[in-house]
């Protein structure tokens, strides 16, 4: 079966864009989830839309289940690693990575899966850097479409990164090629493919973030012009509890859009954790982080137990000046807060990272927090709480309980918006120790449980727990889920699990 | 990553530090979106990641590799743009140079390659020899069919000119009040290849108030033979370099020795490590703790550009990855640049390497063809009237690809603080690009301070 399936491909897209070396499959089958490594049957570099539909056609006739990845940098969700070990991967990155078009009067672009951040960053600045691409704080080599079609989410005016997408190209599960949007209307000359999000009929791209009915070859991203001017802010805050305090003032500042941007919430374990490793993990700890391990780390790098991030866009800094003045002053009035100029945060490396996440600019600075713990074990737990202080304080307390039980480091970064902050709640592990794998794997199962019980859904998953969450949604979601599953992909060929969708 | 070495193996220092460097590789594979031939090849074994494994079962049996692991490791141009990005900060440099090492010391290459290698290691590190070289090598170009296929992209690499310049041991006196006194690394290849560097970098120093020294005894980095594994060499190298150094630190003093071939700048900055078992170590360590390339210790004490009719050109800068991977400075040749009034620009894809690497274009022409050709095209397609680099070797290797002329980093600098016209600038056709536009928006005042609303105005 499965060396027909492969001699079909060959016949179709050429041998050479099939790997299934030991090295490779080795590689590909890694993951950072305590789970385990699932090796795949094999990978295959799909170059064009076309030779994706016939890759699917063949998996339909040989009942092959394909595992799609755009560059495979989504780290602690799931790497390349596909739902289950014996799926096929199909890296689109290596050979689909080009970008199709970018229109410079109406500010979009149209890439393929391949595309990373840094590929678009260095695109628009050889146009003269008058767009900018709204980023992650997480790899630059990270795929722009794999990170929308996730729900993943940036920083600034255009964060919600599936938000801001517009029209996509996919080639189903049955094999069908499907243009969504505009983009649906019989012919080829389409000027509003990417520009109009709703049009004719349902709504349908919807259906392809988080899901497995289909591969997505293209699709639009819209574009900020860049100002002229970017000027952040930065306030620490000593204690826990503050955060009550600083969601509430988020909260005003964004529900007016008074901030451009998201503000970035962080704690002193999540920043401090980005410039070096935890300086009591021991191999075979079972404990967390001490207090006054915590205010140690806080007072080496000068940053709070939370510290609050945002920016102003402007014509020129001078202009930004009044803005920070009325930020500062909001911050300001219990007293409580320190404030960074952004000139001073310019030498704070953890600070950076905030300035470039601001201003469209792809950096690695955050990855160190991968290196708090060693041993390679990383997770990513991620809830979110209504934007109400006490309610962001509620979230925190069952999130460092569960965090101290299972003797992991709470370390944790809110992403504000107006009405909603998503929690990036990070567990690194040792993931060669088994005790330690183990107790990752319980404080993120108990964290799903808490957070559910309060009637908080988590906003994307790693891999090892789609089938957890999933089981968690109320019948009607998973049977609407199946039925749309055994409509466009009746085979169940592509990643068949992923995002508990079988 | 685990690893498996006998305690007696872990007796070596080497093998102990290595064993550390692989503990601490935990396979993010954040390094193979990064590293030039795993995005060629997309082969694990051509990724870092699977080098380290593959220098992981090298060390641990010990003996002479397989050949297919020297093979891996060969293609590897140790240009660390996986350092870079990895989240969990391998050493790969030091390993990967562990792992040369080791190949060179239990690997028998075949005879011709051997030979070339022994050529290279013997000739590049000596400028007048390399000199004699080049000249032998352009009277022979006509002949290159009849050479060893081995031998022949060392013709093909020959640049159409040189300007060979060496330096004696002197000092070069500052300009106005003394602000500091310098070594300069006048370095191996880059006299034979391209005097002017150095000239146009000593012209920089000394209108800067800098007395310059070009030390006795100083000479060849040990760049060159430590990435061909030849560690004895390249230690030797640098003790001489560590000694003549120190004794003008000793004597009249040395504020910093100012490196612009940011391959040398990579190994000087290194030369505690290099040096940590002998008994120059602390006098290596104190060398590598002043070292600078030129473009950081210029912006260090400030650049004077002049007042003068120059057109504003279009300055499109490439990183070195010696200078972006291996010393992390990216900053200060940019805002120089600028300083200077051309108008900077970056290279798309700027953190893939050209191709140079060392003596890696000599010895796999093919990737490196492949990777220069891809670094043009970037390159090009920013419409340069000048590219602008730090170090001889991406020069050497882009100068064959590129269209755009190519100068030092220095030289322009040089120009625009009253230095002459660069090299490779004579003769082209020079069109100013329009300034910024300047104007600044005013500041507007502040508004009260916030009230209680809902919103935030």
């Amino acid at each position: 079966m499965a060396e027909a399936f492969f001699n079909e491909v060959a016949a179709a897209i050429g041998a050479e864009w099939i790997n299934r070396s030991e090295e490779t499959l080795r590689r590909y089958g890694e993951n950072t989830m305590p789970g385990g490594d699932r090796r795949p049957l094999g990978v295959i570099y799909p170059g064009s839309t076309a030779e994706v539909q016939a890759i699917v056609k063949a998996a339909n006739r040989h009942g092959v289940a394909l595992y799609p990845v755009s560059t495979g940098n989504n780290i602690g969700l799931g790497s390349r690693s596909a739902v289950h070990a014996g799926q096929v991967v199909l890296d689109l990155g290596r050979r689909m990575n080009r970008i199709l078009e970018i229109d410079e009067t109406l500010a979009f672009a149209v890439v393929e899966p391949g595309v990373s951040y840094q590929a678009m960053y260095d695109e628009l600045v050889r146009r003269g850097d008058k767009f900018m691409v709204d980023v992650t704080s997480g790899p630059p080599q990270g795929g722009m479409l794999g990170n929308a079609l996730d729900k993943g989410a940036g920083y600034g005016p255009y964060f919600d990164h599936f938000g801001f997408s517009c029209g996509m190209e996919i080639v189903l599960g049955n094999g069908e090629v499907l243009r969504t949007g505009d983009g649906a209307l019989a012919g080829s000359e389409l000027p509003n493919w990417h520009v109009s999000k709703y049009s004719f009929g349902p709504i349908l791209d919807g259906l392809f973030a988080q899901s497995n009915f289909g591969i997505v070859t293209r699709m639009g991203i819209w574009l900020l012009p860049r100002p002229p001017a970017v000027r952040s802010f930065h306030f620490t805050y000593p204690d826990d509890d503050d955060l009550a305090e600083i969601v509430d003032i988020c909260r005003a500042l964004k529900l007016s859009n008074f901030v451009p941007t998201l503000l970035r919430v962080a704690n002193d374990v999540y920043l401090c954790g980005s410039e070096h490793p935890s300086p009591e993990y021991r191999p075979g700890s079972r404990t967390s982080i001490s207090d006054a391990g915590r205010r140690a780390l806080r007072e080496k790098d000068r940053l709070g137990a939370w510290t609050v991030s945002g920016a102003f866009y402007g014509p020129s800094m001078a202009a930004i000046e009044p803005q920070i003045e009325r930020v500062r002053a909001a911050f300001g009035k219990s007293g409580k807060a320190t404030y960074i100029p952004h000139e001073e945060a310019l030498g704070f490396h953890a600070l950076q990272v905030a300035i470039n996440a601001c201003s469209g600019v792809p950096g690695v600075g955050e990855l160190g927090l991968l290196k708090w713990r060693p041993g390679g074990g990383n997770l990513w737990f991620l809830p979110g709480t209504p934007m109400v202080g006490s309610i962001a304080n509620e979230c925190q307390r069952i999130s460092r309980r569960i965090y101290a039980e299972h003797g992991m480091d709470y370390m944790i970064m809110n992403v504000c918006s107006a009405r909603f902050a998503r929690g990036l709640h990070v567990i690194t592990f040792d993931r060669e120790n088994p005790d330690e794998n183990a107790r990752a794997n319980a404080c993120y199962e108990a964290l799903a449980r808490a957070y559910a019980e309060r009637g908080i859904f988590v906003g994307r998953a790693p891999l090892d727990y789609h089938a957890l969450h999933m089981g968690q949604a109320m019948p009607a979601f998973r049977d609407s889920c199946t039925a749309i599953k055994a409509a466009l992909d009746p085979a169940g060929v592509i990643a068949p699990g992923r995002y508990g969708i079988a | 990553m685990q690893t498996d070495f006998t305690a007696e193996q872990l007796r070596d220092p080497a093998i102990r530090e290595a064993a550390d460097i692989l503990g601490t590789c935990v396979h993010y594979g954040f390094c193979t979106n990064t590293c030039p031939t795993y995005v060629l090849s997309r082969d694990e074994n051509e990724s870092p990641r699977g080098r380290i494994d593959l220098i992981r079962a090298m060390l641990e049996s010990g003996g002479p590799p397989k050949p297919q692991t020297v093979a891996h490791l060969d293609s590897c141009l140790s240009c660390l743009s996986c350092m870079t990005t990895c989240a969990a900060k391998v050493d790969y440099a030091h390993l990967i140079d562990r792992a040369r090492i080791h190949v060179e010391r239990h690997h028998r290459r075949p005879p011709a390659e051997r030979a070339l290698r022994a050529l290279l290691a013997f000739v590049l590190p000596r400028p007048r020899l390399f000199q004699v070289a080049l000249k032998l090598g352009r009277f022979g170009r006509p002949l290159q069919r009849l050479l060893p296929v081995r031998l022949r992209p060392l013709l093909a690499m020959i640049p159409e000119r040189t300007h060979t310049e060496i330096l004696a041991p002197q000092v070069f006196r500052a300009e106005g009040e003394k602000r500091a006194r310098v070594a300069l690394l006048a370095g191996c290849a880059q006299q034979a290849l391209d005097g002017n560097i150095n000239a146009a970098t000593i012209r920089l120093l000394t209108r800067h108030g800098c007395e310059v020294v070009v030390a006795a005894g100083a000479g060849c980095c040990g760049s060159l033979t430590l990435h061909m594994g030849r560690e004895n060499e390249a230690m030797a190298a640098a003790a001489a370099n560590v000694r003549a150094w120190m004794r003008e630190r000793r004597g009249e003093g040395l504020d910093a020795v100012i490196v612009n071939a940011s391959g040398c700048g990579t190994t000087v900055k290194d030369y505690g490590h290099l040096l940590a078992r002998m008994a120059l170590a602390g006098e290596a360590q104190e060398i590598a703790s002043i070292a600078r390339d030129v473009t950081e210790f210029i912006a260090g004490i400030g650049l004077r550009p002049v007042a003068q009719e120059r057109p504003r050109l279009r300055v499109t800068y490439h990183d070195a990855c010696s200078m972006q991977h291996g010393q992390r400075v990216t900053r200060p040749p940019r805002d120089l640049l600028r300083a200077a009034g051309f108008e900077v620009v970056d290279v798309p894809e700027k953190h893939f390497c050209c191709g140079s690497a060392g003596t890696y274009n000599l010895l796999q022409p093919a990737t490196a063809e492949t990777l220069g050709q891809r670094k043009a095209g970037n390159i090009d397609s920013t419409a340069p009237d000048v590219v602008a680099a730090g170090n001889i070797g991406c020069l050497t290797q882009l100068r064959r690809y590129v269209g755009a002329p190519m100068a030092h980093t220095a030289e322009l600098l040089d120009w625009a603080t009253g230095g002459p016209l660069p090299p490779a600038l004579a003769g082209v056709t020079l069109t100013s690009r329009p300034a910024p536009q300047r104007e600044e928006a005013p500041a507007v005042a502040a508004a009260p301070a916030p009230n209680d609303d809902a919103g935030f105005w």
